[in-house]
């Protein structure tokens, strides 16, 4: 038995189409984990940040209800595993929908399930990583940026938003790679993404030790390009 | 109107703990009236009330016409009129010194960059930092990051200025140069509220002092006057202490 590059060279067209299912599912989804991850992350500090003048009435009911919802969202999915909510999105969903509305037949294809898994899923840790960084901000700057006259909106915008974003940047790093592997267990789903496509290369010649070596040397390689682009938008960032 | 600033017979409670009592007092336009006062007498708490940093709990503040706490959704107003300075400077960290200045202007007064960018410049030369405009705050020297922050609260236009120990967080040396930035600014007419223990700018720039404990104005009147012959006690210990 010896390793040869060749069963490697052969693979790779059909390994680097799916390593191109893993960028597409990967990016896709972390935008909208991005998107999610905010509002919830904004959502359990509604009112926590008040200076001066505390809300009042409706706007304490507003706020209760926001970090209790964004507070539900993010203990069920980090309380449950990826792959089981996965498998729910893909299999169990058609069913909820026949159950609560008799509707037959909504089913999602399994790359747009795979997005949707990864966005719920990610949004969650990103609503934590959000949080923190929110409650990181000097109470001192907050008053001083309310001090000169501006709206609570412009307050985020240009303050407390800013400087939180400098704060989020290396674990938000560590959530995209862990996002980025985790597509590797959407095999269960049919994806044809790099690790459904290794598996399949290798049910076929069972050339275990070159497939998967060049499967992890790829993962190593997407997961590098997240890394550095992280590292400069962070070095772009840097306050003197 | 020439009155700034009225206190009916204010108070402020955090839960069980009363830090403001029976507050009645007034400012006038022109006035550079100076609070002193032990750790813990409440004058911190009264500036911030004026600016609605803090809401009161009793009695009436009305600051530039506007009643607290009756219009408490007015809150933005009276801090567009009230310019604020900190003892810990709270300089905006990402932004140049420049920046800084000219952030109130552009997003609280709507000014176009350029026309706050002017601003800024005149200001920053103002308290003799011209050529520190393309700085950092972490660039500057604790002296300069509080001539940064009041020229940055002048920026707005204000009617009144609070200071709030601006001085407390320096060493002698850099106390000089923001005293005498402030003594310039309530040489111009600035109405101005100061929080702090210089004594010497109580005497040489304040048109009255007012002397606080416990959550209660104690004794107020003309610095020096009050100065030389304290009439209660309690100042007279507290001025053994600070001179």
């Amino acid at each position: 038995m010896t390793f040869e590059f060749d069963i490697i060279i052969d693979a790779l067209p059909a390994l680097l189409e799916g390593a191109k299912l893993t960028w597409y599912i990967t990016l896709l989804g972390l935008l909208g984990g991005m998107t999610l991850g905010v509002l919830a992350g904004l959502g359990r500090t509604a009112g926590t940040r008040q200076v001066g003048i505390a809300a009042s009435g409706i706007h304490i009911a507003i706020n209760r209800t926001l970090q209790t919802v964004s507070f539900a969202y993010v203990e069920l999915i980090r309380g449950t595993p990826i792959i089981v909510q996965a498998m729910f999105i893909y299999f169990a969903m058609p069913m909820l929908f026949e159950v609560l509305f008799e509707v037959r037949g909504v089913r999602l294809d399994a790359v747009t399930a795979a997005v949707i898994t990864i966005a719920i899923n990610a949004g969650a840790y990103i609503a934590e990583i959000v949080r923190g960084s929110v409650l990181s901000i000097n109470k001192g700057l907050i008053e001083a940026g309310l001090a000169t006259g501006i709206t609570r909106f412009q307050l985020y915008a240009n303050i407390v938003g800013p400087l939180a974003l400098r704060r989020m940047i290396p674990p938000l790093g560590n959530q995209f790679i862990i996002s980025l592997k985790d597509t590797s267990l959407f095999i269960v789903i049919g994806v044809g993404e790099l690790t459904r496509q290794g598996q399949e290369i290798m049910a076929s010649n069972f050339r275990a030790l070159e497939i998967w070596s060049a499967v992890a040397v790829i993962y190593l390689i997407m997961t590098s390009i997240l890394a550095f682009a992280l590292k400069f938008f962070e070095r772009k960032m840097r306050i003197i | 109107m020439n009155r700034v600033v009225e206190f009916i017979d204010v108070g402020k409670r955090f839960g069980d703990l009363e830090v403001l009592r029976e507050i009645n007092m007034k400012v006038e336009f022109g006035e550079v009236v100076v609070i002193i006062g032990p750790s813990g007498s409440g004058k911190s708490t009264l500036l911030r009330c004026i600016n609605a940093l803090e809401l009161i709990t009793e009695g009436e503040l009305i600051v530039n016409g506007i009643s607290m706490p009756k219009q408490k959704r007015r809150a933005r107003e009276i801090r567009l009129e009230a310019g604020m300075v900190f003892q810990q400077f709270n300089l905006f960290p990402h932004m140049t010194t420049l920046e800084n200045v000219a952030f109130g202007p552009r997003k609280a007064r709507g000014f176009s960059r350029k026309e706050a960018n002017e601003i800024a410049a005149d200001l920053l030369d103002k308290v003799g930092l011209a050529d520190r405009s393309g700085y950092y705050p972490s660039q500057l020297s604790g002296g300069q990051q509080q001539r940064v922050a009041i020229a940055r609260a002048l920026a707005v236009k204000p009617k009144l200025m609070l200071f709030d120990e601006p001085t407390s967080a320096l060493d002698p040396e850099l106390k000089e140069e923001v005293l005498t930035v402030m003594q310039k600014v309530a040489e111009e007419g600035m109405t101005m509220i100061v929080v702090t223990h210089e004594m010497s700018f109580a005497a040489k720039a304040g048109t009255r002092l007012i002397f606080m404990d416990e959550g209660y104005l104690i004794e107020e009147g003309d610095p020096k006057a009050m100065m030389a012959s304290p009439r209660t006690e309690r100042l007279q210990n507290f001025l053994r202490h600070v001179t």
